[in-house]
């Protein structure tokens, strides 16, 4: 590696190491808890895809070039040179990492790994060493945002054809526009995902709950956040941040995505607008009788995979089981529960890097797999569209036979009007405990 | 028109999820050679977004675009 890229890598590195990651890197004490908490090394043991073993590599470099130990005595602290076989290794241990974050429950000083990937991710962006489909389509996103009055009428066009498939679900009345775009003073702005599937169901739920909201230009999700790159991450944000700010709108709404939700939600900063989950938003409706639906419409047993961003990182975890006593007659709920519950191993960007990670998500994820047929369940629902896929890659993968949904398609189609049966009273629903997996 | 471009390949990338179809599109352009043409059919609105950004920052062209009632249909050159 030539001297000038380490020393920039290097400036990197001291430019961005927080007084946390200084604290996680110098307390690990390598109790070895986290090492059963990975789904990867659950289901693929190998030292490589232990928690520790993943920052180790981290430390190492900052032991080499931030303390004075491992400067003058590299080998007492296992101190290790910045060079390309360094950054090959942090590429392997940082994009083999979902940031599901479930080993920083279990680990006793509470290290997130997470974050010393992020340090991993921004070296190999700074050596220019990253995903290059991630950095695609980062930049994709980016140049939509700069190029918007190229595309706006052709985006117009594509939501237009989608309207019919809305008003199938909900019917608006006479004059209001079933999908309304860049509405000024708008109470929502509902920031979806490219696909259909992430704005026919919602649409209908906000109509049928009868808001006043409006349709994002952009979509949700934040490839800058998946390639570790803050700048990046900036860019695709502030699209979202400024056009809120422009419609003047009180609230922006995340699609089932759960990287954009939390980017949105922790990054956005101080902002005139509060950022909630489609899914805060969909158990208020519900809660306020703003929306009813009709649980016989929903067969069979029923159980919920919590999107690693979504709950443990997001914190939305009561939301999803209370629309789900209004949906499910037979719910399961996963064991163990969703704090220590195990990631669908789609995470990280994994899933956007297309078919070059198949095989490693369908590997790392066999307990994930476990997980959900212990529970019998048939329906397995999400709230984020990369579970989505990767659970429907799993299904398919490992022939388990169930059908994999979105909870926003589950609410939409069983939305009933005042004059239809609505749900039963979700008190009396029972949540089944199933036969716990041992973590 | 649509009879004077000539596919070189057929790439169905319907009801994918996101983001799928750019990934796929990426990799399918990297199958012709330079000056052949992708003929790519995607049911997503935001592909009438994501496909002409994507070709701005490939460098390749986008020679058409067809919008149907369910389906819209990108033709696309590759240039680099």
């Amino acid at each position: 590696m030539d001297q000038n890229i380490r020393n920039d890598l290097l400036k990197l590195f001291r430019e961005n190491l927080s007084r946390a990651m200084k604290l996680y890197l110098e307390t690990c004490s390598r109790c070895g808890l986290c090492v059963q908490a990975c789904h990867v090394h659950a289901s693929m043991p190998q030292l490589r895809y232990i928690a520790a073993y993943r920052a180790e590599i981290i430390r190492k470099i900052y032991q080499k070039y931030f303390k004075a130990q491992g400067s003058f005595f590299p080998r007492l602290s296992e101190a290790k040179e910045l060079n390309d076989d360094a950054l090959q290794e942090l590429y392997e241990v940082a994009f083999s990492c979902t940031g599901c974050r479930r080993c920083m429950v279990y680990c006793p000083h509470g290290i997130d790994t997470e974050m010393l990937m992020s340090m991993a991710k921004l070296l190999l962006v700074g050596a220019r060493r990253e995903p290059e489909m991630l950095s695609l389509l980062a930049d994709t996103s980016i140049e939509k945002g700069k190029s918007l009055a190229l595309f706006k009428k052709d985006f117009l066009t594509g939501i237009k054809s989608l309207e019919s498939r809305v008003i199938e679900k909900w019917k608006c009345p006479a004059g209001q526009a079933p999908i309304p775009v860049d509405v000024q003073g708008a109470d929502i702005l509902y920031v979806p995902l490219s696909g259909a599937r992430s704005i026919i169901p919602a649409a209908a739920i906000f109509n049928a709950a009868g808001r006043n909201w409006t349709l994002s230009f952009f979509e949700a999700v934040n490839f800058g956040a998946f390639l570790g790159d803050p700048a990046r991450t900036r860019l695709i944000l502030e699209r979202i941040i400024d056009e809120a700010r422009r419609l003047k709108v009180k609230k922006v709404v995340a699609c089932e995505c759960g990287t954009a939700f939390r980017v949105m939600k922790q990054l956005s900063g101080k902002q005139p607008f509060e950022v909630v989950s489609i899914v805060q938003e969909m158990a208020r409706y519900l809660r306020e009788g703003l929306i009813r639906v009709n649980r016989s419409r929903c067969n069979g047993p029923i159980t919920y995979h919590d999107p690693c961003q979504i709950a443990r990182n997001g914190g939305v975890i009561d939301e999803p089981r209370e629309i789900l006593r209004h949906l499910a007659q037979d719910f399961r709920e996963m064991s163990p529960d969703p704090a220590y519950n195990w990631c669908c191993g789609g995470g990280g960007g994994l899933v956007a890097m297309g078919e070059d990670t198949l095989d490693f998500r369908m590997k790392s994820a066999r307990v994930k797999v476990d997980q959900i047929l212990a529970t019998g369940a048939k329906i397995v629902v999400t709230a984020c569209e990369n579970c989505h896929t990767q659970l429907s890659d799993l299904n398919d993968h490992y022939k388990m036979g169930v059908e994999i949904r979105l909870l926003s398609s589950m609410v939409a189609d069983a939305l009933v009007g005042p004059e239809e049966t609505a749900s039963t009273n979700p008190e009396k629903q029972t949540l089944r405990e199933t036969t716990r997996i041992p973590a | 028109m649509n009879d004077e471009i000539k596919a070189d390949k057929i790439l169905d990338l319907k009801d994918l999820p996101c983001p799928i179809p750019v990934v796929k599109i990426s990799k399918g352009i990297k199958e012709v050679q330079i000056g052949q043409v992708v003929e790519a059919h995607t049911t997503d609105p935001g592909s009438l977004t994501d496909f002409p950004a994507w070709a701005r920052i490939t460098g390749n062209e986008i020679l058409k675009t067809e919008k149907g009632d369910k389906v819209f249909k990108f033709y696309i050159r590759r240039v680099k």
